[in-house]
């Protein structure tokens, strides 16, 4: 089972807090900046998120949330 | 995690149709532990599948009081205290929704006290959640109702006695009682969805710290540290006898699930 990450960066306003929580470490800052003047996170390492949803849960702005990738999908 | 598999929908997020997506991001400084709570509240009412028809979402003033801004539910937003006199008349009114309550220091501790002694000995099922932040006070005078622990750098702020807010709700009636921080989400999730079950007073304090404050003091840098600073100070005690419960200067805070009285 694989997991992929999506960001809605407009929405983040840069807390840091996915970035601490993620056992995984596969969030980390991004150098550009959204709209309001925040450095939303980047996923760097996404093969190796284990889909714990914690970063989800954590998110004050609902930026940030993991979807399952279907077997299927991943070998196409 | 079976709600995280989103089938045949692009990247939209899970509780989109409980946000008013329009306003979001929220006005709270990034890393404000009030947006975790929404969050979590959001995702009990999903898990339980609550009808969002029967629940009437309140808020006081400050900043707790933004959340109904957010959500896409029933909601009140009702100024200077008045939000626990507002939720009784309500729920007398309408028997059959489920009301939650968010507060904070003024909407309890400064103008509410008596209409959630009001709420609990008449036995109506409201579901209060205090978010503590140590801060709020609308008159100089209001300001040592709350202890802040970890710091004290004014004189009048470390000359103010503890107040055991828990004690208070007992006192008051409610017949579930919970403390947790926001960094103990999926404590806080249960506590959440246990509180929606019960039909009489139930009450979960969240102590959330408020990072301006912090800041302003020079305390601790990120924002992260300063919520991590309560949960790393945070001991988990069940049952813990409700006398106990005050947060003294620079002592640990203690959170867990006090009173869980069920309907006979
Ligand atoms: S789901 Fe878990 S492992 Fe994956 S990015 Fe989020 S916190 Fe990290
Ligand atoms: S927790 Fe949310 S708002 Fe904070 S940095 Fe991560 S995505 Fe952005
Ligand atoms: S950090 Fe303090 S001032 Fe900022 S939103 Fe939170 S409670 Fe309000």
């Amino acid at each position: 089972m694989k997991a992929e990450v999506h960001i809605i960066k407009e929405r983040c306003k840069g807390c840091g807090i996915c970035i601490e929580i993620c056992q995984a470490s596969v969030l980390e800052i991004s150098e550009e900046l959204n709209t309001n003047g925040y450095h939303p996170p980047v996923a760097k390492n996404p093969e190796a998120c284990i889909n714990c949803g914690m970063c989800e849960m954590f998110c004050p702005d609902f930026a940030i949330w993991v979807t399952v990738v279907k077997e299927a999908d991943v070998n196409v | 995690m079976s709600r995280s598999i989103v089938e045949g929908v692009g990247p939209i997020h899970p509780f989109n149709e409980f946000l008013q997506v329009g306003s979001i991001p929220s006005v709270w400084c990034p890393g404000c532990g009030i947006g975790t709570v929404v969050n979590i509240f959001i995702e009990t009412i999903e898990k339980l599948k609550v009808d969002v028809e029967k629940l009437c979402v309140l808020s006081g003033i400050g900043c707790t009081g933004k959340i109904i801004d957010y959500l896409k539910f029933n909601s009140a937003h009702k100024v200077n205290g008045s939000v626990l006199q507002y939720a009784s008349e309500f729920k007398m009114k309408n028997p059959d929704k489920k009301v939650v309550v968010f507060l904070n220091d003024v909407d309890l501790m400064i103008a509410g006290s008596d209409d959630l002694l009001n709420i609990g000995t008449k036995g109506m099922d409201v579901f209060v959640i205090y978010i503590n932040n140590f801060i709020y006070y609308v008159l100089i005078e209001h300001r040592s109702l709350l202890k802040t622990p970890f710091m004290g750098t004014t004189t009048d702020m470390s000359s103010a006695s503890p107040f055991n807010i828990p004690h208070l709700a007992k006192s008051c009636g409610a017949r579930y009682v919970a403390r947790w921080t926001p960094l103990h989400v999926r404590r806080l999730m249960y506590s959440m969805r246990d509180a929606l079950q019960r039909d009489s007073l139930s009450f979960v304090e969240v102590i959330s710290p408020c990072l301006i404050y912090y800041a302003s003091d020079g305390i601790v840098g990120r924002s992260f540290d300063r919520m991590k600073l309560f949960h790393d100070n945070a001991v988990i005690k069940h049952n813990e006898p409700i006398e106990n419960l005050d947060i003294r200067f620079q002592d640990k805070v203690i959170v867990g699930e006090f009173i869980d009285e069920r309907e006979k």
